[in-house]
């Protein structure tokens, strides 16, 4: 369909049209002779001084550039809890004890193809007969022996992309810095709201029959639209959520038998605690002082905290690789 | 349809003639696909098709087609096999230096040490920062690092009862001042809190038991 012009101009244009198509081997002049359709400003706003649009997935990254660690993280299994003496002032730090088993980085998640970066990394060991072909063909063509638990691990860019096959001991954390760890919390089945959210219950007595630890009103009346609002809290599935635990410090590493030590809440205060070398050359990590959710055995991933400076074993290591790169 | 209240009692042969009219037509004709037929045999590819055959064969079905075997690479040493119990491992390390005799884990090894403290003893503790404490012992926990026994005593006629960690730095020294009067048959002595069976305070027997031992220290010295 010919473009549709202004009112006036309407007449002409057939005219015109016509005339061409009749007597093709006319010569059109141009010369002197104004275009019918003139050229329109853009209906987009391209102009190069507007400001940058922040619903893209560039400015989503540039967001999280300063929230994203700089290198990745570790799978490690909840091994329990205890405590350590500090020496010195002989405080009581409780601390959960994480082991890493057979931690290595499976394969990348690159800007390019999948829009951020990111390491895959896997733990443990899986039969392979109780592994999928899909996933047995992924570890295989990344040279990996099949993995109990993939998980990914957000990093801020190219220079946290650890090579694949490596594998990641507990000396990978340091001690004395800041881990954040995620795990799944304890399930603890359908809970009533009183349990779920804290609500606080009926009367024991003053009329009140068979409803002593149900919610009350479950939504507003006529004026309130007299219906229930989403996400109205009520009974349900309590627990096996993942949950965060912010800013827990690394006690104690050793890599050759994979543990971490975390502490169970964060600490400001320093700590000596000494630690036979004989027994900690190498292998687990501890998490101080406090409690990581979830039951022994069960997954924990730990990365850097991204609510404390990054430490600075990251930050030349990343300097490094990008030197390397570059 | 209407049927007339006099007809109703015949109503029981409708039921008679529906079953005919239904079982007649089934019998009498029959589809094709409700026919039973023998179900196909798998018949499989012949071994060693030969070469100008192949082009026939559907492209999945050829040999340079077939399914390979993924290879699986061998996992690393586990590290869960090196280290089993990781906690045991983290206190073990640390009472290597809390306690590098085994002694305050013996003194407290009532289930194999018969020279150990048990409820019901005497017994006082020193800190580092000086304040000695002293009490009967109500119960005694044994929990790895986390060992710890509970103390009553009284002070300024005030019951007060003290949860001493066993391998606490800040611990200076345990001694046994008197051991049980009696048998004590119950391993947690928390009857002892009740007005009836409260043993009051200890000073006086601990401050006799350190006359004693002032008095025999300097004897020695002497």
């Amino acid at each position: 369909m010919a473009p549709r012009l202004p009112g006036g101009l309407l007449q002409l244009s057939q005219s015109l049209w016509d005339a061409q198509l009749i007597v093709p081997h006319i010569s059109v002049r141009n010369f002197g002779i104004r275009s019918l359709n003139p050229p329109k400003p853009s209906r987009f706003n391209n102009h190069p001084d507007l400001p940058i649009l922040e619903s893209t997935s560039t400015a989503a990254l540039r967001r999280k550039a300063y929230s994203l660690p700089l290198r990745t993280g570790a799978i490690g299994i909840k091994k329990g809890m205890t405590a350590i003496f500090d020496t010195e002032t002989g405080k009581r730090i409780p601390c959960t004890v994480l082991q890493l088993d057979r931690v290595e980085v499976v394969s990348h998640k690159t800007r390019q193809k999948h829009g951020y970066f990111a390491v895959q990394v896997g733990a443990g060991w899986k039969h392979p007969s109780n592994v999928p072909n899909s996933l047995l063909g992924h570890f295989s063509a990344n040279s990996i022996s099949p993995k109990r638990h993939v998980f990914e691990f957000r990093v801020k860019d190219e220079a946290g992309l650890l090579p694949v096959g490596q594998s990641i001991q507990a000396n990978w954390f340091q001690e004395g810095q800041y881990v954040d760890a995620r795990s799944n919390t304890k399930g603890k089945g359908f809970a009533g709201v009183m349990k779920r959210h804290g609500f606080h219950g009926q009367d024991r007595s003053h009329g009140v029959s068979l409803k002593h630890r149900s919610m009350g009103s479950a939504g507003p009346s006529q004026g309130g639209g007299s219906r229930v609002y989403p996400g109205k809290k009520m009974a349900g599935n309590m627990g096996n959520t993942q949950n965060t635990v912010q800013n827990l410090k690394i006690l104690k590493v050793d890599a050759e038998s994979g543990i971490v030590v975390v502490s169970g809440r964060s600490i400001n205060y320093p700590l000596a605690c000494s630690f036979s070398p004989s027994l900690f050359a190498n292998l687990f990590v501890i998490l101080f002082p406090g409690a990581i959710s979830g039951p022994k055995g069960c997954v924990v991933r730990i990365q850097d905290a991204i609510k404390k400076p990054w430490p600075e074993i990251a930050s030349t290591e990343t300097a490094d690789a990008a030197a390397t790169a570059a | 349809m209407a049927a007339l209240p006099t007809m109703r009692p015949l109503g029981c042969l409708r039921s008679l003639l529906k079953t005919q009219g239904v079982m007649q037509p089934q019998l009498r004709c029959r589809f094709l696909s409700t026919a039973y037929s023998q179900r196909p045999q798998h018949v499989p590819l012949p071994q060693n098709v030969p070469e100008q055959f192949l082009s026939q064969l559907p492209t999945r079905m050829r040999p340079e087609n077939a399914p390979k075997p993924i290879k699986v690479y061998t996992p690393p040493p586990s590290a869960r096999k090196a280290c089993k119990d990781p906690v045991a491992k983290v206190t073990e390390s640390q009472l290597e230096t809390l306690d590098p005799k085994g002694e305050r884990k013996a003194l407290f090894d009532y289930r194999r040490n018969p020279r150990s403290v048990k409820p019901g003893d005497i017994v006082r503790v020193t800190f580092k920062n000086g304040d000695p404490f002293n009490g009967v012992v109500l119960s005694i926990k044994l929990r790895g690092i986390d060992t710890s026994f509970l103390l009553r005593n009284e002070l300024t006629r005030v019951a007060v009862e003290m949860s001493v960690k066993v391998f606490n730095p800040n611990v200076q020294s345990m001694e046994i001042v008197q051991r049980a009067q009696r048998k004590i048959r119950r391993a947690r002595l928390y009857y002892m809190r009740s007005r009836k069976h409260d043993r009051r305070s200890v000073e006086n027997v601990v401050n006799a038991y350190i006359r004693q031992k002032k008095a025999f220290m300097g004897g020695g010295k002497r």
